[in-house]
């Protein structure tokens, strides 16, 4: 697990072998699932500080992304005389697209850049060589749990951030813009699709998001150079390649699934 | 230590429990699976000729209420007509043998739904019945062509005399098309062409002999029925105590509506919704 090769190296090699060693990581990660069962109380203490901590702005978030969808939509099918199909839209482009995106943007920033700060901190304060000493195993206890944690929480904040986005759109929509109750509801649930919107779209996206997230995370935490000025640069790059990777795999994703 | 843990604990199993929640509501309320109805069905099998854009698990209603959905659509080898399995909700189950299922359009654009209209006879359909009455998907196509394929009714009815009219645009208009006065079909196009010398088009009208008072001064215009429809030539009467001969031109014409030109006025009065007035807007008529 060697950090970044020296300045001015060739990028492209540079970035291969990010992704070689950062894809090598994830099988380190996957191999000590079965040793990091021992620590199942920290991997629920990690659940604990990434999901449910991450609640609030999840849910605040998504309350918002729903009322302000329905408000554009509202008034650009106003002008086809075609509003009752706005419940409809929110539902399908909050599944499909704007629910596991944004809740894997708000992941990262969130939830991402503490596991980095948090790890890259024990790696420059010699806490993972401490752990190596007492012989305990540092992928084990510190990145396999997190990394766990991120993949379970994932799915489960994306639905959150669902729920309140239908929610924010049925306030706007229909307490405040005055769209017919019923016609919400049918529209959106004549056209919504279990398999290809629900698994499809929120929990296979979800589940991909969470995988890259987390192992970004745990990885560049690993990866960072015992300063302090690393453990700063190790936390901005969490964020940069989340994003990247996020944005390009449900492109992906999308491609594939639909 | 124990009680950090324990809070740990409890907030982490909040959370799960919120998370599952929440995947709970996505997946009942807003899905389809909000219309299924969970309870026995039965099933029926019926032949249609033609299945348009019927896809499974459409709706199948009786008097326009969901009672059950499109089971499976399969087209055996050698046969020219889709069976089509319906999945019917056993609450439902005196439908009569002789009654008639139809493909409908919900809208105008729409998803394709089975209705069933009740027959009259004694028998009741059983499950693995079939419905032998059926009633294939209606083609836009056909429809409109026999809605106003009036050029027919006009050739059917023997003479017609030819006027002609001036358009500098007819927009998709066709030979065929119907000429209506006052939505009755009186005729139909003759031929389409371009004058070489005056660059506009000369549309041949034959008007059926039964309308020989129609006044000389009267208007020609290229409409579309409805928002899809096709075009037709529209007759608007004048007030000429002179009557249209065979071989007259009518010199009022008004030519067909670009749906771009319209949409586009459409679109800019609608953004600039009624503050200013039409006459002010950005785009000038022409």
């Amino acid at each position: 697990m060697k950090p970044r090769t020296g300045i001015g190296g060739n990028l492209i090699v540079q970035s291969l072998a990010q992704i070689g060693s950062g894809g090598l990581f994830l099988l380190t990660l996957l191999a000590a699932i079965p040793r990091s069962l021992r620590y199942f109380r920290e991997t629920l203490r990690q659940l604990w500080f990434v999901g449910a901590m991450s609640l609030t702005i999840i849910m605040v978030c998504g309350l918002f992304v729903g009322m302000v969808l329905m408000l554009q939509l509202y008034h650009v099918l106003s002008i086809f005389g075609g509003t009752s199909a706005s419940g409809m839209v929110v539902a399908l482009s909050v599944y499909r697209e704007l629910g596991p995106v944004v809740t894997a943007l708000l992941f990262a920033g969130r939830a991402g850049t503490s596991i980095t700060a948090e790890i890259g901190l024990m790696r420059a304060t010699d806490q993972i060589d401490a752990m190596e000493m007492m012989a305990v195993d540092p992928i084990a206890y510190v990145a396999t749990p997190r990394f766990l944690a991120g993949l379970i929480a994932m799915p489960l904040l994306t639905c959150v951030f669902c729920a309140m986005a239908i929610f924010g759109g049925h306030l706007v929509g229909v307490t405040w813009l005055g769209i017919d109750n019923g016609t919400f509801w049918s529209n959106m649930t004549a056209v919504v699709d279990l398999r290809t919107d629900i698994v499809n779209g929120v929990l296979f996206k979800s589940l991909a998001f969470g995988t890259v997230v987390s192992l970004i995370a745990v990885y560049q935490g690993f990866a960072t150079p015992p300063t302090s000025e690393g453990v700063a640069y190790a936390t901005t790059r969490t964020v940069v390649a989340s994003s990247i990777a996020i944005l390009a795999i449900d492109f992906v994703l999308t491609a594939f699934l639909m | 230590m124990s009680q950090p843990r324990s809070s740990y604990a409890v907030g982490t199993g909040l959370f799960i429990v919120l998370g599952f929640a929440a995947l709970a509501y996505l997946a009942t309320q807003t899905t389809s699976i909000a219309n299924v109805h969970q309870g026995a069905s039965y099933t029926v099998d019926a032949h249609f000729a033609d299945i348009g854009q019927l896809k499974d698990r459409a709706p199948v209603k009786i008097a326009g209420v969901r009672v059950g959905q499109v089971q499976s659509i399969s087209l055996a080898p050698g046969q020219d007509a889709a069976d089509v399995k319906l999945s019917i909700d056993t609450r439902y189950d005196r439908i009569p043998l002789d009654s008639v299922a139809s493909i409908y359009t919900s809208g105008l654009l729409g998803d394709q739904y089975i209705g069933i209209e009740y027959g009259h006879s004694k028998k009741v359909v059983a499950n693995g019945g079939t419905l032998a009455l059926t009633k294939p998907a209606q083609q836009l196509e056909a429809m409109l062509s026999k809605f106003f394929g009036a050029g027919g009714v006009a050739d059917n009815l023997g003479g017609t005399y030819s006027v002609t009219a001036r358009f500098n645009n007819v927009g998709t208009l066709s030979v065929g098309a119907p000429v209506k006065m006052a939505g009755v079909p009186i005729g139909s196009v003759q031929s389409v062409q371009v004058d070489p010398v005056k660059l506009d088009a000369k549309v041949t009208l034959a008007i059926d002999k039964r309308y020989d008072q129609i006044p000389d001064d009267s208007a020609a215009a290229v409409f579309t029925s409805g928002l899809i429809g096709t075009q037709y030539v529209a007759i608007q009467p004048g007030g000429s105590p002179d009557v249209l001969k065979n071989g007259d031109q009518l010199i009022l014409t008004q030519s067909a509506m670009q749906l771009e030109d319209l949409i586009g006025k459409f679109l800019v009065n609608g953004s600039s919704n009624g503050s200013s007035k039409p006459s002010t807007t950005p785009s000038g008529k022409h």
